[in-house]
């Protein structure tokens, strides 16, 4: 190693730089966008899910964590306190009063929406997240480096991180149950619903049976289908009784959530134009300054003499 | 020149950071999936058949008086092809049968699941319907032949082509859970699956049999106090709406709601402690008005709503038509004839009673038996004018006699059985 001094670290460093810019100019032949028309989707029916948390068991069950016994899952108890989706429980239901009826509470799951456009993915500088073309967004341990973006990025707040592992901590959040979704069957949460409150089925497919019932059904539904255009589409979407709002589902505009980040940051090296007149300035003012000190100096030293 | 090393730096540095994270992300992300892309090809959606129907419609429903386009959308349907509006259609079509024409248990064993049958006590349930949704509210869009099977129209596969309507399992939980979470607030699968294992399973099918509904407990009055300055309390009997008015339950019960008296924490919800947490249910003024006003149409305001509550109706203080004791038993309606209107009848006994004639009349069944002379006159010797509901008059023939101190013939003591007259001969 005694060979690095400064004048190779520049060399090995201009090397890195080049090669990486002539990846890059490979990968551009890559689809700007591969998802599938018949991708798939949930439709979660928020006015027929009755808290019986099968779900969070059979979720936890799929994805080898410790889950217990079923039984204990039907306590209501848990509902006292709003919860969030942990590392090790990748969805959670919690529960609302209902303004229509009190003696039916409102019981909501959460987990990954699975975005159109994830600002994860977006987000990722190792592209350790990807969007698949069925509509999953999974996570590759083997490329993270454990910086957490993705966790500030995402809208709805998911992914969660092993703060209890010291060594090779994961980025937690539910998949899609891709390893049974990309072979044809369902999601673990969806196959044990019993009253299938969670509907999968090809996104568009969801959409058309949710507009049915918000038609037949109008004194039921709010006419809102949650996710079908909130931050450019999401995968699982939510019918309700209530405004969206009421359950702590946040409020969102039609703008993808990396648009804006991306959009910032393409314009700010947009042909490398705005960097290097950054630099350029930044570099004439150093020139100046250094070359008005010179002045200075040779006429300090004129006058010495 | 020393300088020009920096910049040289610099200039480096600017183009790695542009690479980086001006294009390079993106780019990368889709590289990394094109490699995975192979692998999610092989995805598809698996669809399945629509189940075969547990049902088949009688060859003469097209007799039926029912639009054909109800179900079906083509002119002329045939056997091989229906063209079946699929389900949930826009029309209900709804059947009505007693409860008793259904079966009285069924076992649910469709779907073999991990917590065993659900025993379903249909005919408890059919009953408990007749005061609300009927047959309907669960055999909803049923074709007017047989009642169909849930499966016939719910497939029991979860993946499935057609998701406008749920799968067997959910339109069976969703039936059951609509109502029965909303008194125990339980999820509880236990309730109502009986586990083919469990050592009580025989007896827990043998209670499901025997259950019945237990006898509902009938009010005897209820005073409403009403918003209204003017007119605040309408006192209700309700023992008289359905023994003296012969209404059934089902005439004003029709809508009910099993949580009215299963909502186990209902009655905690009503204390006073918990006024803080109760919600007002806003009625409209429909609503409130809704269950009297198919009979009570034509009355006034004041007819119910009054300053204090109102006595028992009774047809001798109210009219002054003692019903007393041939007229007791009498439905309202076998007087009064004309639909809806109590009123205008005459308190002369030939108003009704045509059969009432000189020479045919038995005086004895109004309880006096006139002696020989009296028996012999005609009827308006006494009763002025023909006009029976007066006292009769003697002073015509006597000038001592007053009635009803003196009579024409001697009292006769009647007993009414199974609404018909008995004389018994009584010595005065």
């Amino acid at each position: 190693m005694k060979n690095i001094n400064r004048r190779n670290f520049l060399k090995f460093s201009s090397a890195l730089t080049f090669a990486s810019a002539g990846l890059t100019s490979n990968a551009k032949a890559a689809p700007n966008n591969i998802l599938s028309p018949d991708r798939m989707g949930v439709l979660v029916d928020t006015t027929h899910c009755v808290g019986c948390r099968n779900c969070e068991w059979a979720c936890k069950t799929s994805h080898g964590h410790d889950a217990g016994d079923i039984e204990k899952y039907h306590n209501r108890e848990v509902f006292k306190e709003f919860r969030r989706p942990k590392d090790h429980s990748f969805t959670v239901v919690n529960e609302f009063e209902n303004p229509k009826n009190e003696l039916i509470p409102i019981n909501v799951k959460y987990q990954c929406m699975h975005c159109d456009k994830p600002a994860c993915v977006s987000a990722c500088i190792v592209g350790a997240f990807q969007k698949n073309e069925m509509g999953q967004v999974t996570w590759d341990g083997g490329k993270c480096i454990g910086c957490r973006y993705c966790m500030v990025a995402c809208p709805f707040q998911i992914p969660t991180f092993e703060y209890e592992k010291a060594i090779e901590p994961n980025i937690n959040k539910c998949d899609f149950c891709f390893e049974r979704t990309s072979k044809g069957g369902i999601p673990a949460c969806v196959e044990i619903c019993p009253v299938e409150a969670l509907m999968f089925g090809p996104r568009t497919e969801l959409i058309r049976v949710a507009r049915q019932r918000i038609k037949r059904n109008p004194e039921r539904y709010k006419n809102h289908i949650y996710g079908e255009k909130e931050v450019g589409g999401t995968s699982w979407m939510y019918l309700s009784s209530v405004d969206a709002s009421q359950l702590k589902l946040p409020k969102h505009k039609d703008k993808t959530a990396p648009g804006v980040s991306e959009s910032i940051q393409h314009g700010i090296f947009a042909y490398f134009v705005p960097p290097l007149a950054l630099y350029a300035w930044l570099g004439g003012i150093m020139w100046i300054s250094k070359r008005r000190k010179e002045i200075i100096q040779e006429v300090v030293e004129e006058e010495a003499k | 020149m020393k300088n020009y090393k920096l910049y040289i730096v610099l200039l480096f540095l600017t183009a790695g950071t542009i690479l980086l994270f001006g294009s390079n992300l993106k780019e990368m992300k889709y590289l990394s999936q094109v490699e995975d892309k192979n692998q999610i090809k092989t995805q598809k959606y698996v669809q399945t058949k629509p189940a075969e129907a547990a049902g088949e419609m009688p060859k003469d429903h097209s007799k039926m008086e029912i639009d054909c386009k109800t179900c079906h959308y083509c002119e002329y349907p045939t056997i091989n092809e229906p063209c079946l509006i699929s389900c949930p259609r826009k029309d209900m079509v709804s059947v009505h049968h007693a409860a008793d024409e259904g079966p009285e248990i069924v076992e649910l064993d469709m779907i073999k699941g991990d917590y065993g049958v659900v025993v379903f006590s249909h005919k408890l349930h059919a009953e408990m319907s007749e005061m609300s949704g009927g047959c309907e509210s669960c055999h909803h869009y049923n074709t007017t032949g047989p009642v169909l099977k849930c499966i016939t129209c719910h497939e029991p596969n979860r993946i499935r082509e057609d998701l406008s309507k749920p799968d067997l399992e959910a339109a069976y939980h969703r039936q059951c859970l609509s109502c029965h979470r909303q008194w125990s607030r339980e999820t509880k699968c236990q309730a109502c699956h009986i586990n083919e294992n469990s050592p009580d399973r025989a007896k827990a099918i043998q209670r499901i049999k025997n259950s019945k509904h237990p006898a509902v407990h009938e009010p005897e009055k209820i005073v409403y106090e009403t918003i209204y300055d003017k007119g605040k309390l309408v006192t209700f009997y309700h023992d008289q709406h359905v023994n003296t008015y012969n209404l059934n339950c089902v005439s004003c019960h029709h809508d009910e709601n099993c949580m009215r008296c299963h909502d186990v924490n209902l009655k905690k919800l009503r204390s006073d402690a918990m006024e803080s947490q109760r919600k007002k249910v806003h009625k409209s003024f429909e609503d409130h008005h809704q269950a009297c006003i198919k009979c009570h149409e034509k009355d006034d305001c004041g007819k119910c709503h009054r300053d204090r509550e109102l006595q028992r109706f009774d047809h001798f203080t109210s009219t002054g038509f003692d019903l007393k004791p041939r007229h007791t038993n009498l439905k309202c309606t076998s007087c009064h004839k004309e639909a809806g209107n109590y009123k205008g009848l005459s308190k002369n006994c030939t108003s009704c009673h045509s059969n009432f004639a000189e020479g045919k009349f038995d005086h004895r069944r109004i309880g006096l038996e006139l002696d020989e002379v009296h028996a012999d006159l005609s009827c308006g010797d006494c009763h002025k004018n023909n006009n029976f509901a007066n006292q009769p008059k003697c002073n015509d023939c006597h000038d001592d006699k007053y009635f009803p101190h003196d009579l024409p013939g001697k009292k006769i003591s009647l007993v009414v059985k199974d609404n018909k007259v008995t004389k018994t001969v009584k010595k005065k």
